[in-house]
Protein backbone atom coordinates (compact mmCIF):
# COMPACT_ATOMS: atom_id res chain seq x y z
CA UNK A 1 0.00 0.00 0.00
CA UNK A 2 2.16 3.55 -1.49
CA UNK A 3 0.50 6.72 -1.60
CA UNK A 4 2.03 8.52 -4.51
CA UNK A 5 4.53 10.86 -2.75
CA UNK A 6 6.03 7.57 -1.06
CA UNK A 7 5.97 5.77 -4.67
CA UNK A 8 7.35 8.27 -6.59
CA UNK A 9 9.77 8.71 -4.05
CA UNK A 10 10.65 5.24 -4.23
CA UNK A 11 11.33 5.25 -8.16
CA UNK A 12 13.65 8.34 -7.66
CA UNK A 13 15.71 7.08 -5.23
CA UNK A 14 15.93 3.21 -6.30
CA UNK A 15 15.93 3.63 -9.86
CA UNK A 16 19.55 3.90 -10.88
CA UNK A 17 20.06 7.45 -13.04
CA UNK A 18 16.38 8.69 -12.22
CA UNK A 19 16.38 12.76 -12.22
CA UNK A 20 12.84 13.16 -12.29
CA UNK A 21 8.99 11.35 -12.01
CA UNK A 22 5.91 12.36 -12.63
CA UNK A 23 2.52 10.99 -11.69
CA UNK A 24 0.63 12.57 -14.79
CA UNK A 25 -3.51 12.56 -15.91
CA UNK A 26 -3.43 12.65 -18.86
CA UNK A 27 -6.51 13.92 -19.78
CA UNK A 28 -5.97 17.44 -18.56
CA UNK A 29 -2.39 17.32 -18.59
CA UNK A 30 -2.20 17.68 -14.98
CA UNK A 31 0.86 16.32 -12.72
CA UNK A 32 -0.64 15.05 -9.52
CA UNK A 33 2.60 14.64 -8.25
CA UNK A 34 6.22 15.16 -9.01
CA UNK A 35 9.76 14.39 -7.72
CA UNK A 36 12.87 15.24 -9.05
CA UNK A 37 13.26 17.66 -11.88
CA UNK A 38 15.23 20.62 -11.74
CA UNK A 39 15.02 24.58 -12.61
CA UNK A 40 15.78 23.89 -15.95
CA UNK A 41 14.00 20.94 -16.03
CA UNK A 42 10.43 21.49 -15.15
CA UNK A 43 8.37 18.75 -14.75
CA UNK A 44 4.90 20.09 -15.06
CA UNK A 45 5.85 21.15 -18.22
CA UNK A 46 7.43 17.97 -19.22
CA UNK A 47 3.67 16.24 -18.05
CA UNK A 48 1.70 18.41 -20.09
CA UNK A 49 3.58 18.13 -23.41
CA UNK A 50 3.85 14.18 -22.81
CA UNK A 51 -0.02 13.70 -22.89
CA UNK A 52 0.06 14.55 -26.31
CA UNK A 53 2.21 12.04 -26.61
CA UNK A 54 0.34 9.60 -25.78
CA UNK A 55 -2.79 11.05 -27.32
CA UNK A 56 -1.29 11.02 -30.72
CA UNK A 57 -0.03 7.62 -30.42
CA UNK A 58 -3.97 6.42 -28.73
CA UNK A 59 -5.45 8.10 -32.07
CA UNK A 60 -3.15 6.18 -34.46
CA UNK A 61 -3.75 3.00 -32.59
CA UNK A 62 -7.53 3.84 -33.14
CA UNK A 63 -7.38 4.64 -36.88
CA UNK A 64 -5.28 1.30 -37.72
CA UNK A 65 -7.99 -0.83 -35.37
CA UNK A 66 -5.60 -2.39 -32.93
CA UNK A 67 -6.86 -3.77 -30.31
CA UNK A 68 -4.08 -3.89 -27.98
CA UNK A 69 -3.01 -1.23 -24.98
CA UNK A 70 0.05 0.50 -24.82
CA UNK A 71 1.37 -0.64 -22.31
CA UNK A 72 4.66 1.91 -21.55
CA UNK A 73 6.94 4.44 -24.39
CA UNK A 74 10.17 4.67 -24.57
CA UNK A 75 11.56 8.09 -25.78
CA UNK A 76 15.72 8.12 -25.84
CA UNK A 77 17.23 11.45 -26.06
CA UNK A 78 21.47 11.79 -27.03
CA UNK A 79 22.09 12.01 -23.32
CA UNK A 80 18.28 10.96 -21.31
CA UNK A 81 15.90 8.31 -21.18
CA UNK A 82 12.45 9.35 -21.31
CA UNK A 83 9.79 6.70 -20.40
CA UNK A 84 6.40 6.71 -19.77
CA UNK A 85 4.24 4.22 -18.25
CA UNK A 86 0.15 3.74 -18.80
CA UNK A 87 -1.95 2.84 -15.55
CA UNK A 88 -6.03 3.13 -15.05
CA UNK A 89 -6.82 5.07 -12.05
CA UNK A 90 -10.08 4.37 -9.93
CA UNK A 91 -11.30 7.32 -10.74
CA UNK A 92 -11.86 6.72 -13.98
CA UNK A 93 -9.10 8.45 -15.54
CA UNK A 94 -5.92 7.85 -17.78
CA UNK A 95 -2.83 8.01 -16.10
CA UNK A 96 1.01 7.52 -16.67
CA UNK A 97 4.32 7.27 -14.55
CA UNK A 98 7.13 9.75 -16.53
CA UNK A 99 9.76 8.46 -15.73
CA UNK A 100 12.96 10.40 -16.67
CA UNK A 101 16.50 9.08 -16.89
CA UNK A 102 20.35 9.94 -17.28
CA UNK A 103 21.37 7.70 -20.16
CA UNK A 104 25.05 7.59 -18.62
CA UNK A 105 23.65 5.88 -15.44
CA UNK A 106 21.03 4.08 -16.15
CA UNK A 107 19.77 0.63 -16.97
CA UNK A 108 17.04 0.44 -19.71
CA UNK A 109 16.29 -3.20 -18.62
CA UNK A 110 16.54 -2.45 -15.35
CA UNK A 111 14.42 0.71 -15.20
CA UNK A 112 11.52 -0.68 -17.29
CA UNK A 113 10.90 -3.38 -14.73
CA UNK A 114 11.03 -1.50 -12.09
CA UNK A 115 8.72 0.77 -12.59
CA UNK A 116 6.69 -1.91 -13.71
CA UNK A 117 6.75 -3.09 -10.19
CA UNK A 118 6.77 0.83 -8.64
CA UNK A 119 3.22 0.83 -10.67
CA UNK A 120 1.41 -2.61 -8.78
CA UNK A 121 2.25 -0.87 -5.56
CA UNK A 122 0.70 1.93 -6.59
CA UNK A 123 -2.78 1.82 -5.28
CA UNK A 124 -4.26 4.16 -7.71
CA UNK B 1 -25.96 76.11 -8.70
CA UNK B 2 -22.97 74.78 -7.17
CA UNK B 3 -21.27 71.94 -9.07
CA UNK B 4 -19.59 69.21 -6.58
CA UNK B 5 -16.69 67.39 -7.61
CA UNK B 6 -17.36 63.84 -7.53
CA UNK B 7 -14.30 61.92 -7.15
CA UNK B 8 -14.22 59.00 -9.38
CA UNK B 9 -15.04 55.44 -8.30
CA UNK B 10 -11.70 53.77 -7.38
CA UNK B 11 -11.81 50.52 -9.89
CA UNK B 12 -9.30 47.48 -9.64
CA UNK B 13 -5.96 47.67 -11.60
CA UNK B 14 -6.95 44.86 -14.41
CA UNK B 15 -3.38 44.66 -15.33
CA UNK B 16 -1.96 44.18 -11.84
CA UNK B 17 -0.78 40.50 -11.32
CA UNK B 18 -2.90 38.13 -13.24
CA UNK B 19 -4.47 36.80 -9.68
CA UNK B 20 -7.79 35.40 -10.62
CA UNK B 21 -9.26 36.54 -7.38
CA UNK B 22 -7.61 39.07 -6.00
CA UNK B 23 -9.41 38.20 -2.27
CA UNK B 24 -8.27 34.83 -2.90
CA UNK B 25 -4.35 36.08 -2.94
CA UNK B 26 -4.57 38.26 0.10
CA UNK B 27 -6.15 35.04 2.18
CA UNK B 28 -3.60 33.14 1.33
CA UNK B 29 -0.77 35.63 2.25
CA UNK B 30 -2.64 35.81 5.75
CA UNK B 31 -2.89 32.50 5.82
CA UNK B 32 -6.55 32.37 6.38
CA UNK B 33 -9.20 29.97 7.80
CA UNK B 34 -12.42 29.66 6.41
CA UNK B 35 -15.00 28.95 3.30
CA UNK B 36 -14.46 31.51 0.48
CA UNK B 37 -18.17 31.50 -1.45
CA UNK B 38 -18.08 32.28 -5.31
CA UNK B 39 -20.58 32.71 -7.90
CA UNK B 40 -19.70 29.03 -9.10
CA UNK B 41 -18.20 27.35 -6.21
CA UNK B 42 -17.01 27.08 -2.81
CA UNK B 43 -13.13 26.64 -1.80
CA UNK B 44 -12.55 25.77 2.07
CA UNK B 45 -8.98 27.25 2.88
CA UNK B 46 -7.07 26.12 6.24
CA UNK B 47 -4.21 28.14 7.23
CA UNK B 48 -4.49 29.39 3.72
CA UNK B 49 -4.14 26.45 1.42
CA UNK B 50 -7.14 24.76 -0.26
CA UNK B 51 -8.45 21.72 1.67
CA UNK B 52 -11.79 21.12 -0.22
CA UNK B 53 -13.42 22.73 -2.96
CA UNK B 54 -17.26 22.23 -4.10
CA UNK B 55 -19.00 23.16 -7.25
CA UNK B 56 -22.82 22.44 -9.04
CA UNK B 57 -20.83 22.36 -12.37
CA UNK B 58 -18.36 18.89 -11.11
CA UNK B 59 -19.30 16.04 -9.46
CA UNK B 60 -18.09 15.93 -5.96
CA UNK B 61 -16.01 13.12 -4.05
CA UNK B 62 -18.40 10.63 -3.33
CA UNK B 63 -19.70 10.28 -6.75
CA UNK B 64 -15.81 10.19 -8.26
CA UNK B 65 -15.29 7.59 -5.67
CA UNK B 66 -18.39 5.45 -5.96
CA UNK B 67 -18.92 5.87 -10.06
CA UNK B 68 -15.88 3.02 -11.26
CA UNK B 69 -16.22 0.71 -8.67
CA UNK B 70 -13.61 2.22 -5.58
CA UNK B 71 -16.30 2.02 -3.46
CA UNK B 72 -19.12 0.88 -2.52
CA UNK B 73 -22.28 4.02 -2.78
CA UNK B 74 -23.59 2.38 0.63
CA UNK B 75 -20.52 2.67 1.97
CA UNK B 76 -20.13 6.26 0.99
CA UNK B 77 -23.11 7.29 1.93
CA UNK B 78 -22.86 5.97 5.35
CA UNK B 79 -19.78 7.14 5.72
CA UNK B 80 -21.36 10.93 4.99
CA UNK B 81 -24.68 10.12 7.34
CA UNK B 82 -22.15 10.21 10.07
CA UNK B 83 -19.73 13.38 9.04
CA UNK B 84 -20.30 16.95 8.26
CA UNK B 85 -18.42 16.97 5.01
CA UNK B 86 -16.89 15.47 2.22
CA UNK B 87 -13.53 15.42 3.28
CA UNK B 88 -14.30 14.27 6.87
CA UNK B 89 -16.40 10.84 5.20
CA UNK B 90 -13.09 10.60 3.32
CA UNK B 91 -11.51 10.45 6.43
CA UNK B 92 -13.45 8.08 8.31
CA UNK B 93 -13.65 5.71 5.27
CA UNK B 94 -9.67 6.14 5.29
CA UNK B 95 -9.50 5.13 9.09
CA UNK B 96 -11.87 1.65 7.93
CA UNK B 97 -9.46 0.69 5.54
CA UNK B 98 -12.17 0.47 2.93
CA UNK B 99 -9.90 2.84 0.63
CA UNK B 100 -6.62 2.52 -0.17
CA UNK B 101 -4.65 5.65 0.65
CA UNK B 102 -3.47 6.23 -2.67
CA UNK B 103 -6.72 6.36 -4.66
CA UNK B 104 -8.62 8.41 -2.09
CA UNK B 105 -5.64 11.06 -2.25
CA UNK B 106 -5.80 11.10 -6.12
CA UNK B 107 -9.86 11.25 -5.98
CA UNK B 108 -9.38 14.25 -3.86
CA UNK B 109 -6.76 16.37 -5.77
CA UNK B 110 -9.46 14.98 -8.91
CA UNK B 111 -12.20 16.82 -7.62
CA UNK B 112 -10.54 19.70 -5.45
CA UNK B 113 -9.03 20.97 -8.76
CA UNK B 114 -12.23 20.37 -11.15
CA UNK B 115 -14.48 22.72 -8.33
CA UNK B 116 -11.80 25.20 -8.02
CA UNK B 117 -11.91 25.04 -11.68
CA UNK B 118 -15.48 26.53 -11.41
CA UNK B 119 -15.23 28.39 -8.83
CA UNK B 120 -12.13 30.79 -10.28
CA UNK B 121 -14.48 30.96 -12.87
CA UNK B 122 -15.07 34.73 -13.83
CA UNK B 123 -18.25 35.67 -11.97
CA UNK B 124 -20.66 38.48 -12.25
CA UNK B 125 -20.77 39.13 -8.44
CA UNK B 126 -17.80 39.54 -5.65
CA UNK B 127 -17.32 36.24 -3.75
CA UNK B 128 -17.98 36.47 -0.02
CA UNK B 129 -14.79 34.82 2.69
CA UNK B 130 -16.48 33.53 5.97
CA UNK B 131 -13.64 32.88 8.74
CA UNK B 132 -14.28 29.76 9.98
CA UNK B 133 -12.38 27.05 11.85
CA UNK B 134 -14.30 24.02 10.64
CA UNK B 135 -12.05 23.78 7.69
CA UNK B 136 -8.23 21.57 8.98
CA UNK B 137 -5.74 20.17 7.36
CA UNK B 138 -6.44 16.53 7.49
CA UNK B 139 -4.67 13.30 6.22
CA UNK B 140 -5.58 14.47 2.69
CA UNK B 141 -3.52 16.39 0.41
CA UNK B 142 -3.84 19.95 0.76
CA UNK B 143 -3.06 22.62 -2.42
CA UNK B 144 -1.27 26.27 -2.32
CA UNK B 145 -3.74 28.88 -3.72
CA UNK B 146 -0.72 29.66 -6.26
CA UNK B 147 -1.12 25.77 -7.21
CA UNK B 148 -4.77 25.74 -7.97
CA UNK B 149 -4.79 29.46 -9.67
CA UNK B 150 -2.03 28.17 -12.07
CA UNK B 151 -3.84 24.84 -12.59
CA UNK B 152 -6.62 26.92 -13.48
CA UNK B 153 -5.38 29.09 -16.09
CA UNK B 154 -3.53 26.46 -18.03
CA UNK B 155 -6.89 24.50 -18.22
CA UNK B 156 -8.60 27.48 -19.38
CA UNK B 157 -5.22 27.84 -21.30
CA UNK B 158 -6.13 24.24 -22.97
CA UNK B 159 -10.05 24.34 -23.30
CA UNK B 160 -9.04 27.39 -25.73
CA UNK B 161 -6.50 25.92 -27.85
CA UNK B 162 -9.00 23.11 -28.34
CA UNK B 163 -11.42 25.00 -29.65
CA UNK B 164 -11.89 28.71 -28.77
CA UNK B 165 -15.59 28.81 -28.52
CA UNK B 166 -17.23 28.24 -25.35
CA UNK B 167 -20.94 28.13 -26.21
CA UNK B 168 -20.69 24.40 -25.68
CA UNK B 169 -19.81 24.20 -21.99
CA UNK B 170 -22.65 25.40 -20.10
CA UNK B 171 -25.63 24.74 -23.00
CA UNK B 172 -27.64 21.61 -23.52
CA UNK B 173 -25.79 19.88 -26.38
CA UNK B 174 -27.13 18.52 -29.94
CA UNK B 175 -25.51 15.48 -31.72
CA UNK B 176 -24.25 17.12 -35.47
CA UNK B 177 -23.45 14.89 -38.56
CA UNK B 178 -20.23 15.94 -40.37
CA UNK B 179 -19.83 14.68 -43.88
CA UNK B 180 -16.46 12.70 -43.03
CA UNK B 181 -16.31 11.97 -39.43
CA UNK B 182 -12.93 11.42 -37.79
CA UNK B 183 -12.67 8.63 -35.15
CA UNK B 184 -13.57 8.82 -31.93
CA UNK B 185 -11.41 7.38 -28.70
CA UNK B 186 -14.03 5.16 -25.99
CA UNK B 187 -13.56 8.19 -24.13
CA UNK B 188 -15.42 10.06 -26.21
CA UNK B 189 -17.95 7.76 -27.70
CA UNK B 190 -19.03 7.34 -24.29
CA UNK B 191 -19.83 11.14 -23.86
CA UNK B 192 -21.19 11.43 -27.40
CA UNK B 193 -23.42 8.79 -26.75
CA UNK B 194 -24.98 10.69 -23.57
CA UNK B 195 -25.25 13.65 -26.13
CA UNK B 196 -29.40 14.17 -26.14
CA UNK B 197 -30.26 17.86 -27.08
CA UNK B 198 -31.08 18.15 -22.72
CA UNK B 199 -28.01 17.30 -20.75
CA UNK B 200 -25.29 20.07 -20.34
CA UNK B 201 -21.47 18.59 -20.28
CA UNK B 202 -22.47 18.80 -16.45
CA UNK B 203 -24.85 16.53 -16.45
CA UNK B 204 -22.58 13.80 -18.86
CA UNK B 205 -19.88 14.26 -16.39
CA UNK B 206 -22.39 12.93 -13.44
CA UNK B 207 -24.22 10.65 -15.64
CA UNK B 208 -20.53 9.04 -16.43
CA UNK B 209 -18.98 9.76 -12.97
CA UNK B 210 -16.01 11.87 -14.85
CA UNK B 211 -14.41 15.12 -13.70
CA UNK B 212 -16.54 17.63 -15.48
CA UNK B 213 -13.01 19.03 -16.94
CA UNK B 214 -12.59 16.26 -18.49
CA UNK B 215 -16.00 16.07 -19.82
CA UNK B 216 -14.89 19.81 -21.26
CA UNK B 217 -11.86 18.57 -23.08
CA UNK B 218 -14.01 16.05 -24.55
CA UNK B 219 -17.18 17.97 -25.42
CA UNK B 220 -14.13 20.84 -26.98
CA UNK B 221 -12.85 18.13 -29.08
CA UNK B 222 -16.09 16.75 -30.33
CA UNK B 223 -17.22 20.73 -31.21
CA UNK B 224 -14.16 20.89 -32.99
CA UNK B 225 -14.72 17.63 -34.90
CA UNK B 226 -17.85 18.89 -35.85
CA UNK B 227 -19.62 16.40 -33.92
CA UNK B 228 -21.94 17.94 -31.17
CA UNK B 229 -22.83 21.72 -30.96
CA UNK B 230 -24.80 23.48 -28.29
CA UNK B 231 -28.38 23.12 -28.89
CA UNK B 232 -29.65 26.49 -30.85
CA UNK B 233 -31.70 29.16 -29.26
CA UNK B 234 -30.83 27.30 -26.16
CA UNK B 235 -30.34 30.06 -23.12
CA UNK B 236 -26.79 28.20 -21.51
CA UNK B 237 -28.43 27.02 -18.52
CA UNK B 238 -27.81 29.36 -15.79
CA UNK B 239 -25.54 27.92 -13.15
CA UNK B 240 -27.78 27.91 -9.93
CA UNK B 241 -26.47 30.34 -7.58
CA UNK B 242 -25.00 28.34 -4.86
CA UNK B 243 -26.34 28.67 -1.69
CA UNK B 244 -24.69 31.41 1.00
CA UNK B 245 -24.52 29.26 3.71
CA UNK B 246 -23.85 32.06 6.21
CA UNK B 247 -26.27 34.27 8.05
CA UNK B 248 -23.40 36.21 9.68
CA UNK B 249 -22.46 39.71 8.86
CA UNK B 250 -20.14 39.96 6.07
CA UNK B 251 -17.08 40.64 7.13
CA UNK B 252 -15.03 40.64 4.12
CA UNK B 253 -17.15 43.16 2.60
CA UNK B 254 -17.42 45.45 5.78
CA UNK B 255 -13.71 45.12 5.42
CA UNK B 256 -13.76 46.62 1.90
CA UNK B 257 -16.15 49.28 2.62
CA UNK B 258 -14.02 50.17 5.34
CA UNK B 259 -11.13 50.47 3.76
CA UNK B 260 -12.76 52.21 0.62
CA UNK B 261 -14.37 54.66 2.96
CA UNK B 262 -10.89 55.27 4.46
CA UNK B 263 -8.73 55.78 0.92
CA UNK B 264 -11.30 58.67 0.39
Amino acid sequence: MANTETALKEALTTIEGATGVALVDYTSGMALGTMGGSKSFDLNVAAAGNTDVIRAKMRTMEMLGLKGEIEDVLITLTDQYHMVRLLKSRGGNGLFLYLVLDSSRANLAMARHQLKRIEEQLEV
Amino acid sequence: MTVTHIPPLPVRDKAAGRALSPMLTRLAEERATGVLVREHGVLHLAEGRVVHAESPCSPGLGVLLTAHGTLATAAWQQAAAHTTSPPRAAELLLESGLLPVGALELCHLDALYDAGYFALAPSSTPGRFRYDHTPRPGPLPSVPVVALERETLRRRLLLHRLWPDPAADSAPLIRADPPAPAPLTPRQRAVLDRVDGVRTATGIALDLGRQAFHTLVDVRRLAAAGRLAAAPGAVPDPVPPYPPPVADPDIALLKRLRDALEAL
